[in-house]
């Protein structure tokens, strides 16, 4: 028996080739949009871990500083002392040698040994004169055989080097041929010796950091260290760097999941969709096979046999499509966390067997939750009633009441959620919740709006028009699914890109605001190393006597290390014009300048703010070169410069307290009347030669950042689109069954005269219609999901408010976008329809 | 004399922060002397050619014009109850290139520093070596005359009172000992040049303080032995360098209960037969100093010991000046005192017994063996 169910089931699978094939395709870019943001996300985690790795080496423990680093005496004193005996110090650095970003380490090779024993990596003997070398010869450095091919060097040949901008000559001394498992990490790593590093990173005298492999029960040492250290220096484990690194880049990864999940959940609507239509399809046979003697098990498994063999396929293709993608993706990924976070290079895509494992679980598992429904709906049903479809229509109207109330309370339980609390998570749970008591809402407004536009297309269009109306009434299981299919997925473009309208016209508002001076100044350095890149201290006071300069403001944005976080701080030296740059959301500007000027105060951003829980008054400690100080918050600022928050004081005061003299960017503001281009390029004339810098009118900065913003949501484009993509072929689908399964319906009307034009328009009608449904219903909820995303997930993710700003033309290119989309996915049905001889359709049945 | 177990080690040293791990003991081995020697080229440093006068304290200090230099403490120490222990903390600076560096780091240097400390505890048959390296740069190591200061890292000698505090910690093990000389530095060769092999300057400067009085205190995993002794100094400086034929050299040095110091180096050929150059002394209490050539003193292999990991070191010695009626047996207090280090090399507290113009005398000393563990 169950061979020939089997054989039933396969043959039905074969008449249909374009439905499976359209469900396979829906799972396929569901399970892919998901398996490659979570491959993305774990390829950037694990390249990070591996750098990181191979940087640390065994090191259980390290000191560190202030942004300035340490005082190298430090390390000969821990040295001299005894009591770090296993001990290495580390200078490290970025460059940059064309558009690619290296690292340098420089390392004392006499300390290294039980550290990361990098050096072991140099592989035959002919390199043993490489060593002296590297001790004695300026400039000298290491590489890996790949990076000197690609930049086409040869042992013993010299080359220049880009450091914060300026040029240094280099010498490649050897090259090092790290493990495998290494060689990706330490593909962009330079090594040194820490002499060459401090000369050509600039910081003389100084150290990074120094690591220390401390035993296990090394309590005793520890505190003997610790009382060794000057004040500013901090002993803290290897991992707490790495993880407050990590911590940075949390909300961002959970961002893109849930984003991937939304694509996931709108293929799990098209295989819901795909499959109660075949059940429908198949009535008559099903039917005739319980009276022949299936139980109802057998009619269960069936169904339930099918659509996991269509949601295995489409997983399978998924995977596999999954990880094209990610290869995409994980170069957007990439770009955002070093132009939001910190310096990561990603060269190779790590096919995490867990990432793979958890796409295709949720793809198989959400078919299997998808198919439950239709499954016992054929099974349940008794043998006649499989029968009888409008028995269907029936139990479904039926359950509109119950299924729309659940809605009620699901949307207002999401709501619910939203109250209070800081969790992203949660908010995004919630999301999920409101859209799935959205979806569950949609059947009985389908119903009710029906009822509405029956007499109206009545009216319009006759009895044609009423028809078209009453037919998506009549298959409300399957209409409705569709239409709140669709709507989720316009939905989320609305709600996707109201968010990213508002934030990006929050930006720009506050980008006008901030930007006072007339130019600005930065050393040319790669992307994400501002901390640690230095304008020419001669070159500043050369620019600052230029004629025609009012007023100069300064820069130094840092990163404070302690061992459970890392703080970005901007020290800056205020000018007449940079207060009103600072929008304050809490404070009153009469009296926080005043104290900003003069007091042991900060400024703290929003995000920053929010993230600590900090309100005007408060106090904040910081680890300063001359121990911890205690400082009281006097305001706070609008910002989007980072989510991480950020801390501003003066510079004068950061000063005092750090052994920094770094300045990292100038502002220029112009006596009246004197042109920006033509001091631009005396500032650039007095560069020459000394440091590349990017000399950027506030015009060209306001339009590099908005540039800046928008590659960093390019990512979130793409998975829109790639939502939009799903539900495209989840509409069309779904109207594609709809509309073959009404074949008889239709043929009957052809025989008794409808001519093949009228058939379009009925069609067309009808069609139309479900668009226009589905994006009225996605417009409140669009908008519902933009508040939530602005108010909620980005005030959870990123810390920052934002005016939530919703353009009439996306609104309306979402009606659009919906009624295009239905009308599209209805082309193919009508020309079908229209194409079949009515007889052929008729004796079908 | 040591200036081929200097080059060598030195030589190795570069290489060896950064090849040598724990997993390839072997692979300092690898150098062969001559190769070793080719490392660093010999141009533009000084060499040791003509006799010098020498002048102390500066002279205790750094002649970076050289390539190589070393200071050498071993030493013969007891508890009151007799407990033996020996121990040596040796301090090498080997230059990597001639004359300053270029560059703004204070970190630039061209001169490298390794120590080697070894304790044996005779009585438990344990000997312990470690090594240290770093660079001379910003306090990490080095030297200075005055006053007298040689360290590197925690290890340290230091002028105190009337002599030096030497001080030496690793893990549960430490020595602290003040050292004070009772005899004045003794100009070894001829007035202080120690020629090696022939060719001018295949030379170094060498003096020794043979008789330096040694107490303090021996820390050995939790327990603490107050002890004195007497230690031994030799200093040598120079740039080149042994012939190609000469393979390694065994060194004593014994303080004889009569009051006489003697030291005495044997530089052996790869065809097994000794080096002419191989040369000594024998200083008196009287203060006259007997200059020992290579014919002036027989010796003789009376035992061997094979080292667990490889080689077959000379340890028990039969040693005669047949001029000056000296007939002395040579054994180690325990045989395996080799040091695997870096380079691995034996070098271990002796005790000697035998006549002198058939008196009975009795002595304690140092050996040092090269190039038997190839």
């Amino acid at each position: 028996m169950k061979p020939i169910l089997w054989l039933a089931s396969l043959r039905h699978l074969k008449r249909h080739p374009l439905q499976m094939a359209l469900s396979i395709l829906g799972i396929a870019l569901g399970v892919a949009v998901v398996v490659a943001v979570d491959l993305a996300n774990e390829s950037a985690r694990r390249a990070f871990d591996l750098s990181m790795q191979s940087i640390t080496g065994s090191a259980t423990h390290q000191i560190i500083g202030g942004p300035g680093g340490l005082d190298e005496s430090l390390y000969a004193d821990l040295r001299r002392q005894g009591v770090a005996p296993v001990s290495a110090p580390l200078v490290s650095g970025y460059l940059a040698q064309g558009d690619q970003t290296l690292q340098l380490l420089g390392v004392d090779p006499f300390a290294e040994q039980q550290f990361r024993n990098l050096i072991s990596y140099l592989p035959d003997k002919s390199q043993e004169s490489a060593l002296p070398q590297l001790l004695t010869q300026p400039g000298a450095l290491l590489m890996t055989a790949a990076r000197a091919a690609s930049l086409g060097l040869q042992v013993g040949q010299t080359f220049e080097l880009t450091i914060s901008g300026q040029q240094r000559q280099a010498l490649l001394a050897g090259l090092y041929q790290p493990p495998q498992q290494q060689a990706a990490a330490m593909q962009d790593l330079l090594l040194a010796d820490i002499s060459t590093a401090q000369e050509l990173l600039g910081r003389i005298g100084r150290l990074s950091r120094i690591d220390l492999i401390l035993p296990a029960d090394g309590s005793s040492i520890q505190s003997a260290i610790e009382a060794a250290l000057p004040a500013g220096a901090r002993l803290v484990p290897v991992g707490s760097r790495s993880s407050a690194m990590q911590e940075m880049t949390r909300a961002f990864g959970i961002n893109l999941t849930a984003m991937s999940l939304l694509a996931l959940v709108v293929g799990l609507f098209l295989i819901y969709n795909t499959l109660s239509f075949s059940v429908l399809q198949r009535r008559e046979l099903l039917g005739n096979l319980r009276v022949l003697g299936a139980t109802r098990r057998d009619i269960f498994t069936l169904v339930l046999g099918e659509g996991v063999l269509i949601g295995g396929i489409g997983t399978l293709l998924g995977l596999l499509l999954g990880v094209l993608l990610a290869q995409e993706l994980l170069a957007l990924v990439t770009r955002t966390i070093n132009d939001l976070y910190f310096v990561l290079t990603v060269s190779e895509l790590s096919l995490d067997p867990i990432g793979m494992a958890k796409g295709a679980l949720l793809g198989l598992g959400g078919t299997a939750v998808a198919v439950l429904a239709p499954a016992s709906e054929a099974a349940m049903s008794p043998p006649r009633a499989v029968l009888n479809r409008s028995r269907v229509e029936g139990s479904a109207r039926r359950l509109l009441l119950p299924l729309g109330m659940t809605g009620v309370v699901c949307i207002l339980l999401a709501l619910l959620l939203l109250l209070p609390g800081h969790s992203l998570i949660l908010g995004f749970f919630a999301l999920f919740i409101l859209i799935l008591g959205f979806s569950l809402f949609t059947p009985a407004v389908v119903a009710m709006s029906c009822r509405w536009a029956a007499p109206l297309f009545g009216r319009l269009f006759g009895t044609l028009g009423r028809m078209a109306i009453r037919g998506v009434e009549a298959s409300l299981s399957r209409t409705g699914v569709a239409i709140a299919a669709l709507s989720i997925a316009v939905s989320a473009t609305v709600g996707m890109g109201v968010m990213v309208d508002s934030f990006r016209s929050s930006v720009q508002q506050w980008l006008h605001t901030t930007l006072q001076a007339d130019i600005y100044i930065v050393p040319l350095a790669p992307s994400g190393t501002s901390s640690e890149t230095v304008l020419d201290p001669a070159l500043i006071t050369a620019i600052e006597q230029l004629p025609g300069i009012s007023e100069v403001s300064q820069g130094r944005p840092v990163k404070l290390q302690s061992a459970t976080a890392i703080t970005r701080l901007l020290a800056i030296r205020m000018t007449q014009k940079s207060y009103a740059g600072i929008e304050l959301l809490e404070g009153d500007p009469e009296t926080v300048w005043p104290r900003f000027d003069r007091e042991q105060v900060v400024l703290i951003s929003e995000p920053y703010a929010y993230r600590h829980d900090l309100r005007l008054g408060d106090q904040i400690q910081l680890e300063t070169d001359r121990g911890r100080r205690a400082f009281q918050v006097a305001g706070v600022y609008r910002d989007y410069s980072s989510d991480q928050g950020m801390i501003s004081m003066r510079l004068s005061l950061y000063r005092q307290l750090w052994d920094d003299e770094s300045i990292y960017s100038i502002g220029l503001y112009l006596q009246p009347g004197v042109d920006t281009a033509t001091i631009a390029g005396e500032v650039a004339a007095l560069a020459a030669g000394k440091q590349a810098l990017r000399i950027r009118s506030t015009r060209a900065l306001l339009e590099a950042s908005l540039e800046t913003f928008d590659h960093t949501f390019a990512i979130t484009r793409v998975l829109r689109l790639l939502v939009i993509g799903v539900a495209f072929i989840g509409i069309l689908s779904a109207l594609m069954a709809l509309q073959l399964e009404r074949a008889r319906e239709l043929a009957v009307l052809r025989a008794t005269g409808l001519t093949p034009g009228q058939l379009w328009g009925l069609v067309t009608a009808q069609t139309g219609f479900m668009g226009l449904i589905s994006g009225l219903l996605a417009l409140p909820l669009g908008l519902l999901l933009a508040t939530l995303l602005i108010h909620v997930i980005n005030r959870r993710a990123f810390g920052w408010s934002m005016d939530l700003i919703v353009p009439g033309g996306v609104l309306l290119d979402a009606l659009l976008l919906a009624v295009a989309a239905a009308l599209l996915a209805g082309l193919y049905p009508a020309w079908r329809m229209a194409q079949t001889p009515p007889a052929r359709a008729l004796r079908e049945e | 004399m040591r200036t081929l177990l200097i080059g060598l080690l030195l030589l190795a040293t570069l290489m060896g922060w950064w090849l040598h791990s724990h997993q390839q003991p072997a692979e300092a081995e690898r150098f062969s002397v001559g190769g070793a020697l080719g490392g660093i080229p010999a141009e533009g440093f000084k060499c040791a050619i003509e006799p010098r006068s020498f002048r102390f304290p500066q002279d205790h200090g750094a002649h970076p014009g050289f390539r190589n230099e070393w200071w050498y403490f071993t030493g013969n120490l007891r508890t009151e109850q007799g407990r033996h222990f020996g121990f040596q903390l040796v301090f090498f600076r080997t230059a990597l290139a001639p004359g300053e560096p270029q560059g703004a780091s204070p970190w630039r240097t061209h001169q490298v520093w390794m120590a080697h400390f070894a304790l044996t505890d005779t009585e438990a048959e344990q000997f312990h070596a470690f090594e240290r390296f770093n660079r001379e740069a910003i306090g990490l190591a080095g030297v200075k005359a005055e006053p007298f200061a040689l360290w590197l890292d925690d290890w340290s000698v230091r002028e105190q009172d009337d002599g030096w505090l030497l001080s030496v910690a690793e893990g549960d093990l430490s020595l602290t000992l003040k050292l004070t000389p009772q005899r004045p530095p003794l100009l070894q060769g001829s007035g202080g040049l120690s020629q090696k092999s022939a060719g001018p300057g295949n030379a170094s400067y060498y003096y020794s303080i043979p008789r330096l009085r040694a107490e303090g205190e021996v820390s050995l995993h939790g327990q603490r032995y107050q002890v004195s002794g007497l230690s031994w100094l030799d200093r040598e400086w120079g740039t080149s360098a042994l012939s190609e034929e000469q393979t390694g050299w065994d060194w004593f040095s014994l303080q004889l209960d009569d009051g006489s110091d003697l030291m005495f180096y044997r530089l052996r050929h790869k065809d097994g037969s000794i080096d002419p150059y191989s040369a000594g002394s024998w200083s008196q209490p009287d203060g006259s100093l007997i200059k020992l050539a290579a014919d002036d003193v027989q010796l003789d292999v009376l035992e061997q010991w094979a080292s667990p990991k490889g080689g077959r070191y000379p340890l028990h010695w039969r040693l005669q000046i047949p001029g000056h009626g000296l007939d002395l047996r040579i054994s180690p207090v325990i045989d395996n005192q080799e040091l695997d280090l870096i380079i691995r090399y034996w070098e271990g507290a002796i005790e000697a017994s035998g006549t002198r113009n058939d008196k009975p005398v009795r002595g304690q000393g140092y050996l040092e063996l090269t190039g038997y563990g190839e």
